[in-house]
């Protein structure tokens, strides 16, 4: 027990320095593009002078490892620094990644249901009708681009049938303001993640059902139920949680497109926004919880590859 | 006045333009608001503005680059003067103004019955207070030019002086956009009391519900409340529109208009003259320092097509004279054609190379622009000129290109004072002068435009100020952009001026 909480801490240090790897890169990067937060938010063509005062009040006529140094420095005590129109980071932060955490969770959550549910329809009659629906159209899906996927659902159900919001609108302390205003949003990301899901655990099913312990079992006459949920799905999870996993870091890229189809008050749109501005306390601040939040997830599913791995030998 | 770019967006202030129905002039099948009643009390109006949520600020002396920011400072704050409907400058917090003699010293009177939300009264030095709070940002030199914190000051209870280094008789029509008053000694600026028509009850992510203020200095006030929703893209805000989430798409653009074309229930309001987005030729060295060739590029371009295409036909075509929308523009002078002899000719004359491949730069800061810029070199392909268009993400494109290119776009949303644009960005020692134009003749009529108190002869200077502008500038302004909104058929009264004035809502209702 203790060497295996030895080499969870391990893991989890390593972790956490590629995050501080990854923030210095995002420092470098914007300090590369043409451009900088000053002249972002002075009126245009202001003076040298102008762009100067306000390159002081931001603190960004310092090198730029000073400046990172520095805002590391704050990041372990929740200080993420201010942006370059003087709100609190943090703030900023808090009030839109809850909201893209709640809807990539429950993409997420209908991923796994969904394809859970579709591959192991598809796998119990390997070859039949249902099995070739279910696969072609999970090929299909997983090949479509979350924006193509977007503006059909807005088309079809909003402004043609009238059925769903179009847009979501907030209530006074920022949530969407109808939980109907989430149905089309996680419908738009999940669909090319389900269609991706279903192929793996798909594919690992098969793989499992071509075991000699699933053959025993069937000779056996076990039920075919009983055989996917007892002798072959347990085989498949590794599989499954490794691209169910993947399909985290899918879904969070996925949210800046999707949030901005649907107005959707997230986390998506601010990265995107601030990159255009060069905000790098921002850019930093995002990315260092959406970095924590995936690589918390992969850490989540290698415990469970373990988990079912161990479980077998 | 002077704000950035994306501020500006709305800011096409264009006075005695009218609120056209595009049935009226297209033949486009849409809804015209419903039989005129009188206007009604009460009713929340949703409205839809655009914004980025990187980019908020609540900082009504700040860099307002969201409209939906813009929006809902104009609401809860009142600037001293705004854009007018007869006369490009009209009274809002400030009800009168008058200068001394040589220009330089501008009263401004503050009304007695103006109040803060919170009750207390305005008095000059709270306004006085703002105006040097204003002066001092980074950008504050430029928005009230020549008028040092100094020379800023309350005067008895009701009047504030501004006292200008030069003669300035625009001093009013820049103190329009962002002259916006809050308490004096206000710490917390986030949500501090203003003197404006509606009063904020919520704030959340660039989105507010605001409700009437029934003590407004300025008059009655119509609708009980107004909810400002932010939006990221003009799609999402026109579906919002389409499936009555919102009631009103502000400045949602020409391709939504389209779209909402033929539909019964929405209203498409053409704003004239909001936008300017000239093509800008560098006067003072490369291949444009000739004014033969700036004058053949003129002749080279295709207007009525460039509104037709680039602008999805919301718009109209100009003759490269910016402030198109001032009661002064002067309308008789020669509308430019194209003409290729003319400009071959030009072109031959100033021994322009064209052998050489030349560059456009722009970036898509705003719809129709890089559409502009790729349709300009085609058309210039007829002249024998091989043009590149080079798009560039905007950040890239204001640092490196702009005011240095040779050859780029820019774009402009006040459109109603000529001498905005000469002060600005023509005279030769304009901050802004994106063309680096140095006309000695276009100085002096500058010069004595400001100076010149006596109407009928500034009149004069103006049109003569015009002419040079028209023959040798390094502007070549095809067309002025619409300003579009659309709006549900029970909204009435929405703002019948160009780009900034808007966001004057006191006089919008809902009809039943």
């Amino acid at each position: 027990m203790a060497r295996q909480l030895t080499l969870l801490a391990g893991l989890l240090a390593r972790r956490a320095a590629l995050l501080v790897v990854l923030l210095a890169v995002v420092f470098a990067a914007v300090e590369f593009l043409p451009g900088d937060a000053a002249r972002s938010t002075v009126d245009r063509g202001s003076s040298a002078e102008a762009v100067a005062q306000r390159q002081a009040e931001l603190g960004l006529d310092r090198p730029v490892a000073v400046r990172f140094a520095h805002w590391m420095t704050g990041v372990p005590t929740g200080d993420l620094g201010r942006s370059a129109r003087g709100e609190p980071v943090a703030d900023i932060i808090g009030a839109h990644l809850p909201n893209t955490l709640l809807l990539g969770g429950l993409a997420f959550a209908l991923t796994v249901c969904a394809s859970l549910a579709l591959g192991c329809a598809a796998a119990l009659r390997p070859g039949g009708l249902r099995d070739r629906t279910i696969s072609t159209t999970a090929t299909v899906a997983l090949a479509l681009p979350e924006f193509v996927v977007a503006s059909v659902l807005v088309l079809v159900l909003a402004l043609w049938a009238d059925l769903l919001p179009a847009v979501t609108t907030t209530d006074d302390d920022g949530w969407p303001a109808s939980p109907t205003m989430l149905v089309l949003p996680v419908l738009a990301l999940a669909v090319a993640q389900v269609g991706w899901n279903t192929r793996i655990l798909r594919a690992a099913l098969a793989d499992e059902y071509a075991a000699p312990h699933v053959d025993a079992a069937i000779c056996d006459g076990l039920s075919p139920w009983r055989v996917l949920t007892r002798h072959v799905l347990p085989g498949a999870l590794p599989s499954f949680a490794a691209g169910a996993a993947t399909s985290v870091g899918m879904l969070l890229g996925g949210t800046v497109v999707i949030e901005t189809i649907f107005n959707y008050p997230g986390i998506g749109t601010v990265i995107a926004g601030a990159v255009h501005d060069r905000d790098t306390p921002v850019i930093a601040g995002a990315t260092a919880v959406t970095g924590a939040a995936i690589a918390g997830v992969l850490l989540l599913s290698d415990l469970v590859r373990a988990w079912a791995t161990g479980r077998r030998a | 006045m002077n704000l950035t770019r994306r501020h500006l967006l709305g800011v096409g202030a264009a006075a005695g333009a009218t609120v056209l129905l595009s049935a009226c002039d297209n033949g486009k099948d849409t809804a015209a608001p419903g039989p005129a009643t009188s206007p009604r009390k009460g009713g929340t109006l949703r409205i839809g503005a655009l914004g980025k949520a990187s980019a908020i600020t609540r900082d009504p002396h700040g860099v307002q680059n969201n409209e939906s920011d813009y929006l809902i400072i104009s609401l809860v704050y009142d600037a001293l003067t705004v854009p007018g409907a007869t006369s490009n400058v009209a009274p809002r917090l400030a009800t009168k103004w008058e200068s001394s003699a040589d220009l330089k010293r501008w009263t401004f009177t503050i009304p007695d019955n103006a109040t803060f939300h919170d009750g207390s009264p305005v008095t000059a030095e709270d306004v006085a207070w703002s105006l040097v709070r204003l002066r001092n940002t980074p950008s504050g030199k430029s928005r009230l030019p020549g008028v040092a914190p100094d020379n800023i000051k309350a005067e008895g209870r009701n009047k504030v002086v501004l006292t200008s280094d030069y003669p300035n008789s625009e001093l009013p029509l820049l103190a329009r956009l962002t002259t916006f008053t809050v308490k004096k000694d206000t710490a917390e600026i986030a949500g501090a009391p203003g003197t404006g028509p509606f009063k904020l009850v919520s704030y959340s992510g660039g989105n507010a519900k605001l409700v009437r203020n029934d003590t407004w200095h300025g008059g009655q006030v119509l609708l009980d409340a107004i909810e400002v929703t932010m939006f990221d893209s003009p799609q999402a805000m026109a579906n919002a529109l389409l499936t009555n989430q919102i009631d009103v798409a502000s400045n949602v653009g020409a391709v939504a208009a389209r779209v909402a074309e033929g539909k019964p229930d929405v209203q498409i309001v053409r704003r004239l003259n909001d936008m300017a987005m000239p093509f800008l030729m560098r006067t003072s060295d490369g291949p444009y320092a000739d004014v033969r060739v700036r004058e053949a590029f003129k002749l080279a371009c295709d207007r009525e097509a460039m509104v037709k295409q680039a602008l999805s036909g919301y718009g109209t075509v100009a003759n490269d004279v910016l402030g198109t929308a001032d009661p002064a523009y002067a309308k008789d002078l020669p509308q430019r054609r194209r003409d290729l002899a003319k400009a071959k000719q030009l072109l031959a004359d100033a021994g322009f190379d064209l052998g050489g491949t030349y560059q456009l730069f722009t970036s898509e800061d705003i719809p129709g622009l890089a559409e502009s810029a790729t349709l300009f070199a085609t058309q210039l392909k007829d002249l024998g000129v091989k043009m590149e268009v080079v798009k560039q993400d905007s950040t890239t494109f204001w640092d490196a290109s702009w005011q240095k290119a040779p050859l780029c776009t820019t774009y402009w949303g006040t459109n109603d004072s000529v001498v905005f644009f000469a002060g600005k960005t023509m005279n030769s020692e304009a901050a802004m002068n994106e063309t680096a134009w140095k006309e000695p003749a276009f100085d002096e009529a500058y010069r004595k435009v400001v100076s010149t108190v006596d109407e009928s002869a500034r009149k004069d200077t103006l049109r003569e100020l015009q002419k040079i502008e028209h023959d040798k500038s390094g502007y070549l302004l095809w067309g002025m952009a619409d300003g579009v909104d659309l709006a549900a058929k029970k909204v009435r009264e929405l703002p019948k001026l160009g780009g900034y004035g808007r966001v004057q809502l006191e006089k919008t209702w809902l009809a039943n």
